[in-house]
C-alpha cells in the first residue's frame, strides 16, 4: 500500500515509520489513502468532499491524531480544506504535514487550509511539517492556511516547519482568542536556491486576559526570498509577543515587518526583529571548540532552527 | 612550549584628516610560556592585553613575527587548528545562542554528549544543578551565568593551554575566589599552561608571574610582589586606565 518513496515522505513529514497508531488519516494525491477512526476520535469526510472534518469528543485526553498528506502526481495541485474541532476539556495532539516527490518537469503543489475551533478548557498540541523532494524540476508549491477560533481558557501550541525543497510558499495564519485563551506558535522556515517564501500572520488578542506569542525563525540561503509579516491585534486587556528572527546567508533576501495594533488601553504587546548574518562571536566560539567553519555554521543555524 | 617571537600587529585607521593610518597594537613581543604555569597579563585599557590574548588563540592574525606552541610554528594556523592541538581562549563577552543549550555546548567542546562525562565536568567546576545543562545560553543567562558557561566549555577543552579574557567581567565579588580557585586547580592538576587577562588583584596575586603589558609591549615581567611598586608607581588606581571604568572597584588601591 506504502511505496518507498511514500515511506521517505511520511518519515520526513510525520516521523511515521509505518502506519501510526491512534486516529489517522493518510491522503495520496488527492485522495484518501487509509483512515482509521477511535473511540474518542472521528474523522469523516466533509459534505462538499473537499476534506475531512476531525472531530474530538470532549474530554478526550492524551491521544492524537495524524493527518499526513504526501504527494508524487505531476501536474497535481490539491486543495484540502480540514476542519478541527477539539472538544471541551480535551488535550490531544495533531500530527499535520505535507510532503511532495517531484519526479518530473511539471509541478507540483498543495494548500492545507485547516480550520481549528478549539473549545472551552481543551488544550491542542498542532505539529505542521512541510518538505519536498525528488529529482524533478517540477515546481514545488506549498501554500498551508491555518486559522484558529479559541474559546475560553484553551490553549493552543502550533510548530509550522519547512526546512527544505519548497520552491513556493504562501502561509497564512489567523487566529481569533477568547478570554483567557493562550496561543503559542513557532514557524521556522529555511529556504535556498531561488525559492521564496511569504509567511503573513493575523492575530486578534479579543477575551480579556488571553495570551499570544508569535516566534518566527528563518534561514535564507543562496538567492532565495523570505518575508514575514505578523499584526497582533489587541481588543481587550491581554498580553501579546511576536518574535522574529531572520538569519541571512548569501544573497538572501528579507522583509520582516512586525505590526501591533491595540485597541485596549490595558494591552500590552510587544515585538523584536532582527535580520542578519550568523554573528561572528558564535563561529569564533564554536571554532575555538574545535569545530571547523562549516560545522559551527550547520550546528549554530541547526540549534536555530531547532 | 609556548614562543612568542616579535609578535607584531596592526590595524589600518583613518586618522582625523582623513588619511589612512597604520596603528601598531602590538609592537613585537617576545615572550616564552612555560608548561603548567599561571601567567596574568595586566597593563592599562587599550595597552593591547586582550589583543595578545587573541593572537595566540588565532582570532586575529598577526603582522609580523612567530608564534611557536611545542615546538610546531602555529602562526599561520586557523583558531580550528589551534584549538585541535590544545590551545583554548575563554571569550570576555560570551557568545549567545538561540536554541542551543549549555549541554549542546558542552557536548561539542567535551567531544562527548554522554550524561555521565558531562556531570564530571560541572562536578569539575563546581556547577551542582543538573536543571543548569538544559538552560538556553541565550538572552536569558545573566552575565554571571554565561561567564561560568564560558568557563566550563574551556576547562572542558582539557586544554594544554588555557586564556581567559577577562574572567571575572560580569562576576559579582564573592564568586571571583572560587574563580581563582578553580583555575588554579584546574592548573595544578592538569598541568594547563594558564593565561589570565586581568586587572583583578586576585588574579595577579594567584599568577606565578605578573606580565604587565603597556602600549602594545612587555613593560615588565614577574611575581606580583616584585611588580607591586612599579604598578603602584604607575599610578594605578589613579588607575582609571586599568579599572575598566567606574562601575568596576576591584582595583589596587
Amino acid at each position: 500500500m506504502l511505496d518507498a518513496i511514500d515511506k521517505e515522505l511520511l518519515k520526513a513529514v510525520a516521523d511515521l515509520e509505518s502506519i501510526p497508531k491512534g486516529a489517522y488519516n493518510i491522503r495520496k494525491n488527492g485522495k484518501l489513502l487509509s483512515r482509521e477512526v477511535t473511540a474518542n476520535i472521528d474523522i469523516e469526510s466533509n459534505e462538499d468532499g473537499t476534506g475531512i472534518d476531525i472531530i474530538v469528543k470532549p474530554g478526550t485526553v492524551n491521544e492524537s491524531v495524524h493527518i499526513p498528506v504526501i504527494l508524487s502526481q505531476a501536474d497535481l495541485f490539491d486543495v484540502v480544506k480540514n476542519r478541527f474541532i477539539i472538544g471541551e476539556g480535551s488535550d490531544v495532539t495533531i500530527i499535520a504535514g505535507c510532503g511532495i516527490h517531484c519526479g518530473s518537469d511539471k509541478p507540483e503543489g498543495h494548500a492545507g487550509v485547516h480550520e481549528f475551533y478549539i473549545k472551552k478548557n481543551a488544550k491542542v498540541k498542532y505539529v505542521e511539517k512541510h518538505y519536498a523532494t525528488g529529482p524533478g524540476t517540477g515546481r514545488r508549491t506549498l501554500n498551508p492556511v491555518t486559522k484558529v477560533f479559541i474559546e475560553e481558557n484553551g490553549h493552543a501550541e502550533m510548530e509550522l516547519t519547512q526546512l527544505g525543497g519548497v520552491d513556493e510558499a504562501r502561509r497564512i495564519n489567523e487566529a481569533t482568542l477568547g478570554p483567557n485563551a493562550s496561543l503559542l506558535i513557532t514557524e521556522r522556515v529555511m529556504t535556498d536556491g531561488e525559492q521564496q517564501a511569504v509567511s503573513e500572520n493575523k492575530i486578534i488578542l479579543e477575551g480579556r486576559d488571553c495570551k499570544a506569542e508569535l516566534i518566527s525563525r528563518s534561514v535564507i540561503k543562496d538567492n532565495s526570498k523570505q518575508d514575514f509579516y505578523a499584526t497582533l491585534e489587541a481588543r481587550e486587556k491581554c498580553y501579546g509577543h511576536l518574535e522574529c528572527d531572520a538569519i541571512v546567508m548569501g544573497n538572501g533576501t528579507n522583509e520582516t515587518v512586525p505590526a501591533l495594533r491595540s485597541l485596549h488601553p490595558d494591552a500590552e504587546l510587544t515585538h523584536e526583529a532582527a535580520i542578519g548574518k550568523i554573528a561572528n562571536d558564535q563561529l569564533m566560539k564554536l571554532m575555538s571548540l574545535g569545530m571547523d567553519y562549516d560545522e559551527a555554521v550547520n550546528h549554530i543555524i541547526r540549534g536555530f532552527l531547532k | 612550549m609556548l614562543e612568542i617571537k616579535d609578535l607584531k600587529f596592526s590595524v589600518q585607521e583613518i586618522d582625523q584628516t582623513g588619511q589612512e593610518i597604520e596603528k601598531e597594537i602590538i609592537k613585537g613581543i617576545t615572550y616564552t610560556f612555560e608548561q603548567g604555569k599561571f601567567y596574568a597579563i595586566t597593563g592599562p585599557n587599550g595597552s593591547g592585553k586582550t589583543t595578545f590574548g587573541k593572537l595566540i588563540m588565532g582570532i586575529y592574525q598577526p603582522t609580523g613575527g612567530k608564534i611557536i606552541f611545542e615546538g610546531k610554528d602555529i602562526t599561520d594556523l586557523s583558531i580550528t587548528e589551534r584549538a585541535r592541538l590544545g590551545l583554548a581562549f575563554s571569550f570576555q563577552h560570551p557568545a549567545r545562542f538561540k536554541g542551543m543549550t549549555f549541554r549542546d555546548l558542552l557536548a561539542i567542546a567535551a567531544g562527548t554528549d554522554d550524561e555521565d562525562a558531562l556531570v564530571k565536568i560541572l562536578n569539575r567546576v563546581g556547577l551542582c544543578s543538573l536543571d543548569f545543562l538544559d538552560k538556553e545560553v541565550g538572552a536569558k543567562l545573566s552575565g554571571g551565568e554565561i561567564k561560568k558557561v564560558e568557563l566550563a566549555t574551556t576547562i572542558a577543552r582539557n586544554p594544554k593551554v588555557a586564556i581567559y579574557d577577562e574572567p571575572d567581567t560580569g562576576i559579582d565579588l564573592w564568586t571571583i575566589g572560587p574563580m581563582v580557585e578553580l583555575l588554579k586547580k584546574e592548573q595544578q592538576e592538569h598541568n594547563t599552561t594558564t593565561i589570565v587577562v586581568s586587572h583583578n588583584e586576585k588574579f595577579l596575586e594567584a599568577a606565578d608571574e605578573v606580565i604587565l603589558i603597556r602600549d602594545g609591549q612587555i613593560a615588565q615581567t614577574g611575581p606580583m610582589a616584585t611588580l607591586l611598586p612599579l604598578l603602584q608607581d604607575l599610578d594605578f588606581c589613579s588607575w582609571k586606565n586599568i579599572c575598566e571604568g567606574e562601575y568596576d572597584v576591584r582595583c589596587h588601591r
